[in-house]
């Protein structure tokens, strides 16, 4: 009884996938889990595991070679065996794809461009490739390799370059700002050409800020509290999970907790209806030191606690950064958070990414002076303050509702038992 | 013990004919189709029409006619690059040798092979031989397998005299000797190694006959052009190897009327030399070998008559047939037909 | 599943197809009553007598041709040449009959045929019994080359060869003879022009064959503990016909690849190699492809100078090591 191997299911919109390698021969035994091939998309390369056991009887789809989403790759089981007849020769072999006797090599037709960088510097073919591939900025990367002393570009340079270029379609990125007309005469000095993705989230932010009527509503927010608890547990944090505890799991849990009480946010608006989410999978977008923007996805977030939050986008980051994000971290979104404090600015209007409705935006908290009211009576004493922001679609609710919302969220950030909830995980 | 003989048959021949009428006219008709067809491929060559080299056997029929009917179907030929008549004694067509010189498609390997590489298995020709030596070694092994499967064939090798000074003569005699291998092999001493008297080059006479002691093996050396005597030596030899008892080394005298191959005039003979054994052509000793037995004239014209047109119409088909198509460029490198060494 | 030493392994491989197809027949020299100079061919002679394991004169003209007319005219040989070196002895055989009869005769005649030889060095016995020559072998079109690395493989391969109607060069490499490996029961058989990745890894590929497997296996353990650098190690086990998607497929992955020859450097079968992947691959390299050979001299027969020779893990290891920046 044979069993069929086929080309599993990548990504939403991805339709094929080509094997790199196979892990297991033909005649090999297999187990259930046992990882048999690897395969890569245009997105992401990720190693298969087998879901039946038995022997592999047959490659259809070897290494090197490319199958369609569904495609019988492989069969596992009692299929035509190399030692079925006694007298007879071995099984025709399965012949080789034809080639002409004169193009006994595949010469690949592709250029990628000159051995070499702008600045002179060496780059490897694999770097070549993929610089134009991703439609990286090569005056840039030269430059980087420059400053870094590097001997030349190499893949993991490149590869790095990537990983802060990729953008998902939920990628809120910073406000655009409109072009500037000028009547005299611009001098021309450095000219940075767009790369592909950024060229391709340009459009998509076009599209979203000429399709969506943004309505952009702030309040201010104490975070004095939840600092308290960071500050106190900042070390045992660190002990435990290797990196340190920021505000953005408190703000992305407080988000979840409103949300339940206003799951208008967190839908998807195709123009006519708004179909409210089951779950909330919030897209975080992370800045990552003006190279770029990544929007890892961190699916059921209503079901984690701080800790678990931090933990999961610390581990989406951490993917990222390693060039590891399957297709599933980067899609599904239904609301985002996008993150600006970095630099102390005060609040930010975010791009809403289609079909979402809304996107949160947390700025620069620290110490400012507040009025706190005591039963002895009101007194100004330094709070650590934050600006937290939502861009809506006002197709989709109105400014009340948004406004309620952001309240809600307030209260839950500055008034919910962070410590008692952060206590019973550390 | 055949030695030379006479080319008139003796009396108590013709009384006690062993060969018998029908196979004598075959021998006949084989030595003159082999004749014709390798002046055909003379004429051809000097017509451009046949490329590269050919080594042609004119003057060395008798051997080539005497071994091929003298063999059963099943008995296996090994042949040298002077394989052309051995390859037309064991029944190949004409339009199948010529074409394959002509490196056309009707040819026996439609122009793969070419000229040196004759091949037939349907007409138990199992190739001919390139490298000076190579199929000895090669008629062992076909023998070994008739021995161990219990088969009755027997496997038949030709070559030259220059053939004994190589290691894989050498190697072959002492294997089939000590096997006791069902291969005949028939050395045509026709006096040149190429283009050097082979006396010259061989430390004994007789290169074959003389070597056979060395192997065990009976002194054979016989008139090679004499296709009688040659049938005679085959059958005994060929019965002996069925019966178990061994192979056997044969020399047979004999000699070429034209140059090593296409290419060479032959200046290096003595004079005289060509029009002493020109007397003791194969062709004209077996007209008269006929006609000693009573064979009407108009029968032996009749033979030759018909084996001219047999070339006539072989040659038309040839030069009617095309070039082998391209796709045989790649063909047959393995058994699956392609040539794949990647995946 | 049992032990068995390489060697071993022949005898089983052998007697394997032996029994299967009484078309399949055995000579060499001193390989029946002797059982093999290497003791690989040991109890055949016995089990299947005489007429199917033959003695043979010091004659390796005569063995192979015999092979050739045997397996052209209904029988599946298998001929010993005990050292490969000897190859040399008997090459019209490969370069000229086995390799193009098919060819020539337009499909008529075939030779389904083995030759098995005892190749490579480390045993010390000098310059002309210790030679890597399945290079020699690999350029000739029309014959097909496997040289097994392990017990399995041996039999898998034997039986592979024995069953495919080409002629078949199957490389035994004799520092391997002893080593001991994992056998299951029953039945084996391979397939031709199939590679193995016998360790995975990310960061370079590393392609071996025969005994510059375990060593490239062992350099790959170390390059992983000492050096960080995960290396992807390949055993090539069929150079015709040659798995060339596994060998791009990992280099796709990679981005570097290395090749373990036992050859001498020049035209060794890692050169070809190398030659595939910086074409079809080009765009996949991140680095040069670095070649690890023996160098182009001849064996010494001293111990200690011909394990300088031959590529051991050390120097694998610090060759990768060097170029990945480890």
């Amino acid at each position: 009884m044979a069993s069929t191997i086929i080309m599993p299911q990548l990504g939403e919109t991805v339709a094929e996938g080509k094997i790199l390698v196979w892990f297991k021969s033909v005649g090999d035994e297999i187990k259930e889990g046992d990882d048999l091939f690897e395969v890569e998309t245009d997105k992401v390369t990720i190693e298969v595991q087998a879901i039946v056991a038995g022997r592999l009887s047959e490659i259809r789809v070897g290494p090197g070679a490319t199958a369609k989403v569904g495609e019988v790759v492989a069969v596992v089981g009692d299929g035509a065996t190399a030692n079925a007849s006694t007298r007879g020769d071995a099984p025709a072999a399965k012949s080789a794809p034809w080639r002409s006797p004169f193009e006994e090599v595949s010469t690949p037709t592709d250029r990628f461009g000159p051995a070499k960088g702008p600045n002179g510097i060496h780059m490897t073919p694999l770097a070549r490739r993929l610089i134009v591939q991703h439609g990286l900025d090569l005056a840039m990367l030269a430059k980087e390799a420059d400053r870094r002393g590097a001997k030349n570009i190499d893949g993991a340079a490149v590869r790095a370059a990537i990983e802060t270029h990729l953008a998902s379609p939920a990628a809120p990125p910073a406000a655009v700002e409109p072009p500037i007309r000028s009547e005299l005469p611009v001098q021309e000095s450095d000219v940075i050409t767009l790369n592909t993705m950024r060229r391709k989230t340009g459009e998509r932010l076009a599209e979203s800020w000429r399709t969506i009527p943004h309505v952009f509503q702030a309040i201010e927010v104490d975070f004095t509290a939840i600092d308290l608890v960071r500050k106190t547990r900042k070390a045992a944090f660190q002990k435990a999970y290797g990196f340190s505890l920021t505000y953005l799991p408190f703000v992305a849990r407080a988000t979840c907790l409103a949300i339940v009480a206003f799951p208008q946010v967190n839908a998807r608006f195709d123009g006519n209806a708004l179909a409210l989410s089951q779950d909330v999978n919030l897209g975080v977008a992370v800045d990552l030191d003006h190279n770029g923007v990544i929007v890892p996805v961190v699916r059921e977030s209503g079901d984690f606690t701080v800790i678990g939050l931090a933990k999961a986008i610390r581990r989406q980051i951490d993917k990222a950064r390693a060039g590891k994000l399957s297709p599933d971290d980067l899609s599904g979104a239904t609301y985002s958070i996008s993150n600006n404090g970095a630099f102390g600015t005060s609040f930010t209007t975010p791009i809403i990414n289609a079909p979402q409705v809304g996107i949160l935006s947390i700025d620069a908290i620290g110490l400012k002076p507040a009025v706190v009211s005591t039963p002895e009576g009101d007194f100004v004493a330094p709070r650590m303050i934050g600006i937290v922001g939502q861009s809506f679609d006002h197709r989709a609710f109105d400014g009340a509702y948004s406004a309620a919302f952001l309240s809600r969220l307030k209260q839950i950030l500055e008034t919910r038992d962070w410590a008692g909830e952060i206590s019973s995980d550390l | 013990m055949a030695g030379l003989k006479a080319a008139t048959a003796p009396r108590d021949e013709l009384q006690n004919d062993d060969i018998g009428l029908d196979r004598r006219l075959e021998l006949f008709r084989v030595q003159v189709e082999i004749r014709d067809c390798e002046k055909r491929a003379y004429d051809l060559f000097l017509q451009n029409m046949i490329k590269g080299t050919s080594h042609l056997s004119i003057g060395q029929e008798a051997v080539a006619a005497g071994f091929g009917v003298a063999m059963r179907k099943g008995d296996k030929s090994f042949c040298t690059y002077r394989g052309h008549a051995h390859t037309l004694a064991r029944g190949a067509s004409m339009e199948g040798m010529l074409g394959e010189l002509m490196l056309r498609d009707i040819g026996l390997m439609r122009g793969k092979g070419g000229s040196m590489h004759l091949t037939s298995v349907e007409h138990d020709v199992f190739g001919s031989y390139a490298i000076v030596g190579a199929h000895l070694p090669i008629a062992c092994g076909a023998a070994w397998r008739a021995q161990y499967l219990g088969e009755k064939d027997v496997s038949v090798c030709f070559f030259g005299d220059g053939t004994t000074n190589i290691g894989a003569f050498h190697e072959a005699l002492n294997f089939a000797a000590i096997w006791r291998l069902p291969v005949v092999f028939v050395c045509e001493n026709n006096l040149y190694m190429e283009y050097t008297p082979i006396g010259e080059v061989t430390a004994v006479k007789h290169p074959a006959a003389d070597r056979a002691a060395a192997y065990g093996l009976e002194r054979i050396l016989i008139d090679g052009n004499d296709a009688d005597v040659v049938y005679r030596t085959a059958l005994a030899a060929l019965e002996k190897a069925r019966d178990g008892g061994g192979p056997s080394l044969i020399e047979c005298l004999t000699y070429r009327h034209s140059g090593h191959s296409r290419a060479d005039p032959a200046k290096y003979r003595p004079p005289g030399e060509l029009e002493e054994w020109l007397k003791r052509d194969p062709i004209v000793v077996y007209r008269g070998r006929l006609r000693d037995f009573g064979v009407a004239p108009e029968t032996i014209d009749a033979i030759e008559a018909q084996s001219k047109r047999k070339v006539e119409v072989a040659t038309e088909a040839c030069k009617a047939s095309p070039p082998a198509p391209v796709e045989l460029l790649t063909k047959d490198v393995y058994a699956d037909g392609g040539w794949a060494w990647r995946n | 599943m049992a032990e068995l030493t390489y060697r071993d392994a022949v005898a089983r491989g052998i007697a394997q197809e032996m029994e299967r197809d009484e078309r399949v027949v055995f000579l060499g020299e001193d390989v029946a009553k002797a059982g093999g100079v290497f003791k690989t061919t040991v109890g055949l002679y016995e089990r299947f007598g005489p007429l199917r394991v033959r003695d043979t004169p010091i004659s390796e003209q005569a063995i192979l041709g015999a092979a050739i007319g045997a397996a052209m005219t209904g029988l599946r040989p298998i001929a010993e040449l005990m050292f490969a070196d000897f190859l040399a002895v008997c090459f019209d055989y490969v370069a000229n009959e086995m390799s193009k009869l098919r060819y020539m005769s337009n499909g008529q005649l075939s030779c389904p045929l083995v030759i098995r030889t005892g190749n490579g060095g480390g045993v010390r016995f000098g310059a002309q019994h210790s030679q890597s020559v399945e290079n020699w072998t690999m350029m000739i079109p029309g014959v097909k080359v496997v040289a097994p690395s392990s017990p399995v493989d041996v039999i898998g391969l034997m039986a592979a060869a024995v069953r495919d109607p080409d002629p078949v060069i199957l490389h035994e490499h004799k520092a391997l003879y002893a080593i001991k490996g994992e056998v299951p029961d029953g039945e084996i058989v391979d397939t031709l022009g199939t590679a193995k990745i016998l360790r995975a890894g990310r960061d370079c590929t590393i392609v071996a064959l025969a005994l510059m497997v375990p060593r490239a296996l062992e350099a790959a353990e170390i390059l992983q503990r000492d050096h960080g650098v995960d290396a992807e190690v390949i055993d090539v086990r069929s150079l015709v016909p040659l798995d060339t998607q596994t060998i791009l497929g990992s280099v796709a992955k990679t981005g570097h690849l290395f090749t373990v020859e036992e050859n001498p450097r020049l035209c060794g079968w890692g050169a070809e190699i190398a030659s595939i992947v910086a074409d079809e691959a080009f765009w996949d390299l991140d680095g040069p492809i670095v070649r690890i050979t023996t160098p182009h001299i001849p064996l010494p027969a001293a111990d200690h100078l011909e394990d300088l020779a031959l590529p051991s893990s050390a120097r694998i290891v610090d060759k990768v090591r060097r170029v990945m920046g480890g």
